[in-house]
Protein backbone atom coordinates (compact mmCIF):
# COMPACT_ATOMS: atom_id res chain seq x y z
CA UNK A 1 0.00 0.00 0.00
CA UNK A 2 1.04 3.25 -0.86
CA UNK A 3 0.79 5.25 2.28
CA UNK A 4 0.56 8.77 0.07
CA UNK A 5 -1.70 7.23 -2.88
CA UNK A 6 -4.25 5.92 -0.71
CA UNK A 7 -4.35 8.33 2.09
CA UNK A 8 -8.19 7.83 3.29
CA UNK A 9 -9.94 10.06 1.19
CA UNK A 10 -13.50 9.24 3.31
CA UNK A 11 -14.33 8.77 6.37
CA UNK A 12 -15.32 4.94 7.26
CA UNK A 13 -16.59 2.68 10.34
CA UNK A 14 -17.46 -0.65 11.28
CA UNK A 15 -17.92 -2.08 14.10
CA UNK A 16 -15.83 -4.79 15.49
CA UNK A 17 -17.45 -8.20 16.65
CA UNK A 18 -16.30 -11.60 18.30
CA UNK A 19 -16.09 -12.75 15.10
CA UNK A 20 -16.67 -10.54 12.22
CA UNK A 21 -17.48 -6.63 11.36
CA UNK A 22 -20.47 -4.92 10.38
CA UNK A 23 -19.90 -2.44 8.00
CA UNK A 24 -21.08 1.50 8.39
CA UNK A 25 -20.53 3.84 5.40
CA UNK A 26 -23.79 6.21 5.75
CA UNK A 27 -24.71 8.81 3.19
CA UNK A 28 -23.26 11.87 4.32
CA UNK A 29 -19.79 10.93 5.80
CA UNK A 30 -17.06 12.98 4.35
CA UNK A 31 -13.38 13.74 4.78
CA UNK A 32 -13.29 14.60 7.70
CA UNK A 33 -17.30 13.27 9.60
CA UNK A 34 -18.91 10.20 10.00
CA UNK A 35 -23.03 11.72 10.77
CA UNK A 36 -24.81 10.81 13.33
CA UNK A 37 -27.02 8.00 12.52
CA UNK A 38 -29.82 5.84 14.25
CA UNK A 39 -28.52 2.44 12.56
CA UNK A 40 -25.44 2.41 13.70
CA UNK A 41 -26.82 3.00 17.44
CA UNK A 42 -29.24 0.06 16.35
CA UNK A 43 -26.33 -2.13 15.20
CA UNK A 44 -24.36 -1.29 18.57
CA UNK A 45 -27.67 -1.94 20.73
CA UNK A 46 -28.64 -4.92 18.99
CA UNK A 47 -25.18 -6.66 19.28
CA UNK A 48 -24.26 -5.14 22.43
CA UNK A 49 -23.74 -8.14 24.56
CA UNK A 50 -20.73 -9.04 22.25
CA UNK A 51 -19.32 -5.77 21.11
CA UNK A 52 -15.90 -5.83 20.63
CA UNK A 53 -15.72 -2.16 19.54
CA UNK A 54 -15.70 0.41 16.88
CA UNK A 55 -12.90 1.76 14.73
CA UNK A 56 -13.02 4.70 11.91
CA UNK A 57 -10.68 6.17 9.58
CA UNK A 58 -9.35 10.09 9.83
CA UNK A 59 -7.92 11.21 7.01
CA UNK A 60 -3.56 11.38 6.15
CA UNK A 61 -0.84 10.05 7.78
CA UNK A 62 0.60 9.34 11.37
CA UNK A 63 -1.42 8.88 14.66
CA UNK A 64 -5.09 9.95 14.87
CA UNK A 65 -6.18 11.43 18.54
CA UNK A 66 -10.04 11.76 18.70
CA UNK A 67 -11.75 15.06 18.16
CA UNK A 68 -13.96 16.04 20.52
CA UNK A 69 -16.91 14.70 18.19
CA UNK A 70 -15.41 11.23 18.62
CA UNK A 71 -14.68 12.00 22.38
CA UNK A 72 -18.25 12.73 23.29
CA UNK A 73 -19.47 9.32 21.01
CA UNK A 74 -17.60 7.61 22.59
CA UNK A 75 -18.61 8.48 26.21
CA UNK A 76 -22.27 8.62 24.86
CA UNK A 77 -22.30 5.48 23.59
CA UNK A 78 -20.72 4.06 26.44
CA UNK A 79 -22.97 5.58 28.76
CA UNK A 80 -26.12 4.37 26.67
CA UNK A 81 -25.17 0.92 26.49
CA UNK A 82 -23.50 0.30 30.68
CA UNK A 83 -19.94 -1.03 29.38
CA UNK A 84 -17.18 0.17 28.00
CA UNK A 85 -15.76 -0.55 24.41
CA UNK A 86 -12.22 0.32 22.22
CA UNK A 87 -12.55 2.84 19.78
CA UNK A 88 -9.95 2.32 16.69
CA UNK A 89 -8.51 5.55 14.87
CA UNK A 90 -7.33 4.42 11.51
CA UNK A 91 -4.91 6.27 9.38
CA UNK A 92 -3.22 5.16 6.16
CA UNK A 93 -0.34 4.04 8.07
CA UNK A 94 -1.01 4.05 11.71
CA UNK A 95 -3.78 2.62 13.88
CA UNK A 96 -4.22 3.26 17.43
CA UNK A 97 -6.72 1.60 20.02
CA UNK A 98 -8.45 4.44 22.37
CA UNK A 99 -10.24 3.04 25.87
CA UNK A 100 -11.54 4.89 28.79
CA UNK A 101 -8.54 6.17 31.22
CA UNK A 102 -10.87 8.56 33.33
CA UNK A 103 -11.76 10.11 35.68
CA UNK A 104 -12.72 13.10 33.62
CA UNK A 105 -15.80 11.07 31.08
CA UNK A 106 -13.91 12.46 28.20
CA UNK A 107 -10.21 11.02 29.03
CA UNK A 108 -9.62 8.24 27.22
CA UNK A 109 -5.96 7.14 26.39
CA UNK A 110 -4.33 5.27 22.66
CA UNK A 111 -2.23 2.27 22.58
CA UNK A 112 -0.57 1.19 18.92
CA UNK A 113 -2.84 -1.51 17.55
CA UNK A 114 -1.67 -2.06 14.10
CA UNK A 115 -2.44 -5.68 13.33
CA UNK A 116 -5.95 -6.35 12.64
CA UNK A 117 -7.38 -8.82 9.96
CA UNK A 118 -9.90 -5.73 8.74
CA UNK A 119 -7.52 -2.54 8.32
CA UNK A 120 -6.72 -3.16 5.08
CA UNK A 121 -9.87 -3.93 3.86
CA UNK A 122 -11.25 -0.23 6.02
CA UNK A 123 -8.96 1.57 4.64
CA UNK A 124 -9.20 0.39 1.03
CA UNK A 125 -13.16 0.97 1.78
CA UNK A 126 -12.39 4.87 3.00
CA UNK A 127 -9.76 5.37 -0.28
CA UNK A 128 -12.75 4.23 -2.99
CA UNK A 129 -15.96 5.18 -1.08
CA UNK A 130 -18.16 7.15 -2.25
CA UNK A 131 -19.36 10.28 -0.16
CA UNK B 1 -50.84 20.02 22.59
CA UNK B 2 -52.66 18.64 20.04
CA UNK B 3 -52.94 15.27 19.37
CA UNK B 4 -52.34 12.33 22.45
CA UNK B 5 -48.47 13.25 22.56
CA UNK B 6 -45.59 11.05 21.51
CA UNK B 7 -44.07 7.87 23.24
CA UNK B 8 -41.01 8.26 24.26
CA UNK B 9 -37.93 5.66 24.70
CA UNK B 10 -34.83 5.88 26.42
CA UNK B 11 -31.81 4.31 26.56
CA UNK B 12 -29.44 4.71 29.27
CA UNK B 13 -27.29 1.68 30.80
CA UNK B 14 -27.56 -0.87 28.70
CA UNK B 15 -31.09 -0.69 29.71
CA UNK B 16 -34.25 0.88 27.83
CA UNK B 17 -37.72 1.83 28.43
CA UNK B 18 -40.40 4.28 28.17
CA UNK B 19 -41.50 7.48 29.40
CA UNK B 20 -44.96 6.83 31.30
CA UNK B 21 -46.61 9.74 30.16
CA UNK B 22 -46.55 11.51 26.59
CA UNK B 23 -44.73 14.39 25.28
CA UNK B 24 -45.52 16.92 23.00
CA UNK B 25 -44.11 15.67 19.80
CA UNK B 26 -42.51 19.09 18.80
CA UNK B 27 -41.22 19.81 22.09
CA UNK B 28 -38.14 20.78 21.84
CA UNK B 29 -35.13 18.05 21.69
CA UNK B 30 -33.82 20.26 25.29
CA UNK B 31 -37.06 19.35 27.31
CA UNK B 32 -36.80 16.14 26.05
CA UNK B 33 -33.82 15.38 27.34
CA UNK B 34 -34.46 16.65 30.66
CA UNK B 35 -37.83 14.83 30.76
CA UNK B 36 -35.65 11.69 30.06
CA UNK B 37 -33.26 12.20 32.78
CA UNK B 38 -35.70 13.55 35.82
CA UNK B 39 -37.22 10.51 35.08
CA UNK B 40 -34.17 8.28 35.45
CA UNK B 41 -33.68 10.13 38.22
CA UNK B 42 -36.61 9.29 39.78
CA UNK B 43 -36.72 5.52 38.93
CA UNK B 44 -39.95 6.26 37.23
CA UNK B 45 -39.04 4.17 34.04
CA UNK B 46 -39.88 0.80 33.78
CA UNK B 47 -36.88 -0.83 32.60
CA UNK B 48 -34.42 1.45 33.85
CA UNK B 49 -32.94 1.52 37.11
CA UNK B 50 -32.80 4.60 39.18
CA UNK B 51 -29.70 6.71 38.64
CA UNK B 52 -29.08 10.24 39.82
CA UNK B 53 -25.80 10.61 37.79
CA UNK B 54 -27.88 9.94 34.17
CA UNK B 55 -25.95 12.45 32.00
CA UNK B 56 -27.94 13.09 28.46
CA UNK B 57 -26.13 15.95 27.76
CA UNK B 58 -24.36 13.90 23.68
CA UNK B 59 -27.79 11.94 23.22
CA UNK B 60 -29.70 12.83 20.80
CA UNK B 61 -33.65 12.88 19.72
CA UNK B 62 -35.15 11.00 16.91
CA UNK B 63 -38.74 11.59 16.22
CA UNK B 64 -41.09 9.08 13.81
CA UNK B 65 -44.03 10.55 13.41
CA UNK B 66 -46.92 8.23 13.05
CA UNK B 67 -47.81 6.17 9.55
CA UNK B 68 -49.85 3.69 8.43
CA UNK B 69 -48.41 0.98 10.19
CA UNK B 70 -47.87 2.50 13.77
CA UNK B 71 -50.45 5.04 14.30
CA UNK B 72 -48.64 6.71 17.10
CA UNK B 73 -45.85 9.22 17.05
CA UNK B 74 -42.29 8.17 18.60
CA UNK B 75 -39.11 10.12 19.88
CA UNK B 76 -36.07 8.07 20.53
CA UNK B 77 -33.63 9.64 22.97
CA UNK B 78 -30.02 8.02 22.19
CA UNK B 79 -26.46 8.32 22.12
CA UNK B 80 -24.96 10.03 19.04
CA UNK B 81 -22.62 8.56 16.83
CA UNK B 82 -20.77 10.94 14.92
CA UNK B 83 -17.58 11.15 14.20
CA UNK B 84 -15.52 13.55 12.94
CA UNK B 85 -11.31 14.25 12.38
CA UNK B 86 -11.05 17.88 13.13
CA UNK B 87 -11.13 19.35 16.89
CA UNK B 88 -14.40 21.29 17.19
CA UNK B 89 -15.46 23.29 20.31
CA UNK B 90 -17.55 20.88 22.74
CA UNK B 91 -21.25 21.34 22.48
CA UNK B 92 -23.93 21.95 25.15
Amino acid sequence: MDPLKDAPLVETALVVLPHRVVWHEPAGRTWGSIPDSRELWSILWDHRSELVGVAHTHPGLGTARPSIEDLTTFAACEAGLGRRLFWWIVTADRCVKYQFRGPDRLDYVGDEDPFHSWLDELRARSSSGDP
Amino acid sequence: MSGPGARVRAIWAGQDGELPQPVPFDASDAVIRESVAEAIRDGAIRGIVRDLGVDLRDFVVDRIPASEDDPIDRIFVRPKTGFGATWTSASG
